[in-house]
């Protein structure tokens, strides 16, 4: 392992008061409260992490919370920072980062907000992306139970044939 | 989603849909609205191959997630193996033996070639050269061949690549076979690098994106490449064997629709080359890891989370998974290239283009529905 991964993982560690933790080569973690998102992430960005990879979000349905990660890459640094952040999940609203990463960012905002219903605030396109008149809850989360959804909609109980898949 | 149309404003003004019905185009549409033979303005409608393989994924072990994962791209089903195979391995902490490591390169290599090739076919059919689609598809079936010899399936492995190594050896005549595909890969690469007019006049200073754009829009792969910045995964964090195999990485300045089908050929050079490195070093022994050589009933994922890169044919391929200790993944995140490509860039390009360009700046990118909508 280089040098830099340590150096930037105190950087970020005193300058934010996180702990944050070195994976593996190329790949660090933070856990970060929500306040301090934006902040961190116009930091990383100024330090070269310049290309959003993607952003997940994580349902927690145990702990009621919505973990959100950024996964972050530096062309000059050759590094991964994952920024994780928890929000409530019931009312999952959150500051957009597309002022920092632009259109990338915008994009992987409007997807999640169709799959996992988090609010974005100052993203101007949420429109559904996939699906097409979808009227229930968010699919992706973790009490939509596709397979219930199916047995609803498209089987038939009475049909001999359907009738196992009520069982 | 399909809105209705809007009446037009004034007489040269209309809306026009390319896709989703069209026979290169996959299953993916852009509404155009388009003034005389300008486009003004274009919005991508995705969704037609939505089947939501990350909420699939949950209910599943990594087993026949790995078949799972063919689906992701129809185009290059063993790189997408690859990543999820990858991202299992680091998650359960397996060591791959070395021999399973050369024949996932070999593999993931011979998947970039005919998913270039189709690239090239699309391409050359988006600019009016039909004949370069049905070389390219011609070529390709060689490679489908030596998929269906080492594999069995043809265009889906049904998870060659898995946690742990690769499903079966190589067999005895494999080598050979793969020699000489590569010859005929060769001969493609020759005929797709001949000097052609008016591909050329078609694809020359068209769908221009500047490095600074791309950047901003994500994008990753060879098209990054084609606006000049030197990336790739495979030579930023080698994942495999590539740390130890010679190979370049083709950029070009310009940022057209031509520089991206120069890169796309120039690949395809990179990669033979890389496959014959690997089947001269390839080592002998087990393909894969010992304890998963027979199924395993309780397939238990440690618990963790891993962010897993690689580089497939079309960008940067990533899987984030996340397991809470359960046999199945807790969640499962899929980054495809094409999900950046064709929404945000591909909107971004086609604004200001004249109509006749719209097919070869849409295949210039190297699209594929299928790992968009996922």
């Amino acid at each position: 392992m280089t040098k830099k991964e340590p150096n930037l993982l105190d950087e970020i560690n005193s300058k934010f008061k996180t702990d944050g933790r070195i994976q593996r080569e190329h790949r660090i973690w933070v856990s970060i409260n929500v306040n301090k998102l934006i902040e961190i992430c116009r930091w990383l960005k100024e330090k070269g992490f310049t290309h959003l990879s993607s952003i997940s979000v994580t349902d927690w349905l145990e702990k009621g919370e919505y973990e959100l990660t950024y996964h972050l890459w530096s062309y000059d640094n050759k590094m991964l920072v994952t920024v994780k952040t928890r929000i409530n999940r019931n009312k999952p609203i959150v500051e957009s980062v597309s002022p920092i990463w632009g259109e990338s960012a915008q994009i992987h905002e409007r997807e999640l907000h169709e799959l996992f219903g988090v609010k974005f605030k100052g993203n101007k396109d949420l429109l559904p992306l996939f699906l097409e008149n979808w009227q229930g809850s968010a699919p992706f989360r973790k009490d939509f139970d596709w397979r219930d959804y199916v047995r609803e909609e498209f089987y038939d109980k009475k049909n001999e044939r359907e009738k196992v898949y009520y069982d | 989603m399909i809105e209705e149309m809007e009446p037009a404003p004034k007489g040269t003004e209309y809306d026009f849909y390319f896709g989703p019905a069209h026979p290169g185009s996959g299953n993916f549409g852009v509404k155009l609205k388009i003034d005389g033979e300008i486009v003004v303005s274009a919005r991508a409608d995705p969704g037609y191959l939505h089947r939501g393989f990350e909420k699939l994924m949950e209910y599943r072990t990594p087993i026949q997630n790995a078949v799972l994962s063919d689906r992701l791209c129809i185009l290059e089903p063993l790189n997408w193996n690859l990543v999820h195979a990858e991202a299992v391995d680091e998650l359960m902490g397996i060591e791959v033996p070395e021999r399973a490591k050369y024949i996932r390169v070999i593999m993931a290599e011979l998947s970039r070639i005919q998913s270039h090739i189709i690239w090239y076919g699309v391409f050359s059919k988006g600019t009016g050269f039909d004949t370069g689609f049905k070389m390219a598809f011609g070529y390709r079936d060689y490679i489908l061949d030596l998929f269906e010899l080492i594999t069995g399936g043809r265009v889906y492995p049904a998870g060659y690549i898995c946690p742990g190594g690769v499903r079966r050896d190589f067999p005895d005549n494999a080598k050979m076979k793969i020699l000489k595909v590569l010859d005929k890969m060769n001969k493609m690469i020759k005929l797709g690098e001949l000097e052609n007019p008016a591909m050329d006049a078609r694809s020359k200073d068209v769908g221009v994106l500047k490095l600074k754009d791309a950047i901003r829009l994500g994008v990753t792969g060879p098209v990054l490449r084609g606006s000049g910045m030197n990336v790739d995964v495979r030579k930023e964090e080698p994942y495999e064997v590539y740390d130890r195999l010679d190979f370049e990485v083709p950029v070009r300045k310009k940022g057209d629709a031509y520089a991206r089908y120069c890169i796309g050929i120039e690949e395809m050079k990179q990669s033979v080359k890389i496959v014959k490195q690997a089947l001269e070093d390839l080592p002998d022994g087990d393909v894969i890891e010992t304890s998963l050589k027979k199924p395993k009933l309780s397939y238990k994922i440690p618990e963790g989370e891993v962010y897993v890169r690689n580089e497939i044919a079309r960008g940067e391929a990533a899987i984030y998974m996340v397991s809470n200790g359960n046999s199945t993944p807790y969640r499962v995140k899929v980054r495809g290239p094409d999900f950046l490509h064709m929404i945000p860039v591909l909107e971004h390009l086609l604004k200001g283009v004249q109509i006749a360009d719209v097919p070869a700046v849409y295949w210039s990118l190297n699209i594929c529905p299928a790992d968009m909508d996922r």
